[in-house]
């Protein structure tokens, strides 16, 4: 299951000691109370726990969106937890692809230009940027959607081209935050289904969920309780497998 | 690349915003809109009349100098040059004698009168009484009979040259030459006339309605210059660039033929064009300045509306900053976009003003005053709308790019 990438360790992320701390007026939040993590290349990980557990932290913390209050956060080797807002902006742009629970598409804008966006930020020309986002696009079987608004799909449609722009710079993690949780069971399965090709290309993928049965999609489920991780276990399948 | 895509979507984005807020764009627009139109008109005013001032006086020649009693344009209180004693034909003789070959000097005197031909008046002329140098004076020109010859002023003839618009007054299409008109009371035979030059600046006198008469049968009939008429002297320089040397040369020696000691003041006054065009400047430039500031503050308003609206924008796609942060936007894509918009707003505003300044221009045109809209003021005006949008959206915009991604994101 582990993969070895470049600089040998094998590991695409790692997290150590990683707490947050978050001031609300008075109120100091201790949403993360010293993670540590270590997640490998191409592995399929479920991040599960009650609200309030710290998940969405944790996922805003790995997606670079956050940085930790202390403790270390490296990806890919690269130490994330002191960079600027430029360079986590670069990253966040290269390395993550962000599959939300409400898909967060740009409305009043194609389907094609919302795949083409994140290579518009990475300064990828114009040539190059139509083939790989038809082909992103064309991967998650919406081919003849291409110039269809947002507000004109499914919900499982939407989902899809937000996992066709997650895929599209070829990032080394896809962070997806409850992605079933606004769809119906059966259109969930779908999307369960691509993530889980993706995976079987070689995508290391990170999955919040609250879903048993999402969960078991994944490999390894890490368990969050109040800023704690509290179990970190293969899934059945991996036993199974 | 990344700025050329940052750039193309930031575009992208401000036209999708205008066309998804039509209403709001056109009421946040017309602030601009206004804005400029009072500018850009403000600016066309003080054009127009700085080239109709320049019109009335282009026949005048900037290479001469003026010798008066009295300055042409009064800084100070009048009865400084009060007490001055008049100027005389015989400085005037005196001053040709000490430039003789270096410079040409002509005499003239001038009152108005009135004017008769036959059942025809025409009140208050201007009458020149000149010599036969006035035509080197300028570039006016007869168009039909001849000038003023020095033997005309030799032997005190009553006759005259009288402008266009005098001749048009009087005799209509009858050709004027030969007949004889009464000034005042005295019968002038009419030997010349002017060729058209313009002029009557703010409803003053035009040339084009003088009569010029020799300076002799001046004096004879409308009294000589021991009376309260002044003598204008007009020297000739040989060249622009002789002009400075010689005010210098004439200054003095006018203080000798009027007999000045060292440490007496000059009792006449030196006056070019270029004094009175730099007068005339300046105070357009004050007229234009505060123009410019009142009308600027329908173009702040204007500015402010759009920064107003540009808040508005940024807190509704709050979630959309987000969305694109978390895509790898950085902040000055954002910023970048947001300018966009606002200059998009305030271009599109400058363009519709300009438009209805040219409009309005072609009318002020036709019923008021020489008046063009330039393409420096069309472009300094679009110019001024950009910045202004730019100005304007920068604070909204900051605040955008500023946005916490994980906060900016969870807005609902």
């Amino acid at each position: 299951m582990s993969g070895t990438n470049g600089n040998g360790s094998g590991s695409t992320l790692q997290l150590r000691d990683v707490v947050k701390t978050y001031v609300m007026g008075d109120d100091t939040v201790h949403a993360l109370r010293g993670v540590s993590l270590e997640i490998k290349r191409n592995e399929y990980v479920a991040v599960m726990g009650p609200s309030g557990s710290g998940k969405s932290t944790l996922m805003n913390v790995i997606g670079c969106l956050d940085t930790p209050t202390s403790g270390t956060y490296s990806l890919e080797g690269q130490m994330v937890a002191d960079m600027s807002e430029y360079q986590l902006a670069d990253i966040r742009n290269q390395r993550i692809g962000f599959v939300f629970q409400t898909f967060n598409l740009i409305p009043r804008t194609t389907v094609f230009h919302n795949v083409e966006l994140p290579m518009i930020y990475a300064g990828v020309g114009k040539g190059e940027r139509r083939s790989r986002a038809e082909n992103a696009i064309e991967r998650v079987g919406l081919k003849d959607r291409m110039k269809h608004k947002p507000n004109e799909l499914s919900g499982g449609q939407r989902q899809r081209v937000a996992i066709a722009r997650a895929l599209v710079c070829n990032p080394s993690i896809i962070l997806a935050d409850e992605p079933t949780g606004n769809l119906d069971s059966k259109t969930g399965d779908e999307i369960m289904t691509i993530l889980d090709e993706l995976h079987k290309g070689g995508q290391t993928i990170i999955l919040v969920t609250h879903e048993d049965y999402i969960a078991e999609h994944a490999h390894r489920v890490v368990r969050l309780r109040d800023g704690h991780i509290e179990s970190d276990t293969p899934t059945r399948r991996v036993s199974a497998g | 690349m990344r700025l050329r895509n940052d750039l193309e979507e930031s575009w992208r984005i401000a036209l999708d915003a205008l066309r998804a807020n039509k209403a709001r764009g056109a009421l946040t627009t017309l602030g601009i809109v206004i804005g400029i139109v009072a500018v850009s008109l403000t600016m066309t005013a003080a054009n127009g009349l700085q080239t109709a001032f320049r019109n009335s006086f282009s026949a005048v020649g900037t290479d001469v100098i003026y010798v008066s009693r009295f300055p042409w344009i009064v800084m100070n209180d009048f009865f400084i040059y009060r007490n001055r004693p008049p100027l005389e034909i015989r400085d005037a003789e005196k001053l040709a004698e000490k430039l003789r070959g270096r410079a040409i000097v002509n005499p003239s005197m001038n009152t108005q009168q009135d004017l008769k031909y036959r059942s025809e008046t025409m009140p208050d002329v201007i009458i020149i009484g000149t010599t036969d140098r006035q035509i080197v004076m300028s570039d006016a020109k007869p168009e039909f009979g001849h000038f003023i010859t020095d033997f005309d002023v030799f032997s005190k003839r009553f006759v005259c040259v009288i402008g266009p618009d005098v001749r048009k007054a009087l005799f209509g299409d009858v050709d004027p030459i030969n007949k004889e008109i009464k000034i005042g009371r005295y019968a002038f035979r009419i030997i010349g006339v002017m060729e058209k030059r313009g002029g009557g600046f703010g409803g003053g006198p035009s040339f084009d309605r003088e009569i010029y008469v020799p300076l002799t049968s001046y004096v004879k009939a409308f009294g000589g210059n021991r009376g309260r008429r002044d003598v204008n002297i007009a020297v000739k320089a040989p060249s622009q660039e002789a002009m400075a040397d010689l005010e210098f040369e004439v200054t003095g020696a006018m203080r000798q033929i009027r007999g000045l000691r060292p440490v007496e003041k000059d009792d006449f006054s030196i006056n070019k064009l270029d004094t009175l065009v730099g007068t005339f400047n300046n105070i357009m430039g004050v007229v234009l300045l505060v123009g410019l500031m009142v009308t600027g503050i329908s173009l702040f308003v204007g500015g402010v509306g759009v920064m107003n609206i540009m808040f508005v924008s940024v807190t509704e796609r709050t979630r959309e900053i987000g969305i694109r942060k978390a895509i790898g936007a950085k902040p000055h894509s954002i910023l970048s976009q947001f300018l966009f918009e606002a200059a998009a707003i305030c271009v599109g505003g400058g363009l519709v003003g300009v438009v209805i300044a040219a409009g309005l221009t072609a009318v002020i045109n036709k019923l008021m005053m020489p008046a063009s809209l330039s393409v420096g003021i069309t472009v300094l005006a679009l110019a001024v709308a950009a910045g202004t949008g730019v100005v304007a959206g920068f604070m909204p915009a900051l605040r955008g790019a500023r946005l916490n991604p994980v906060e900016a994101l969870r807005y609902e």
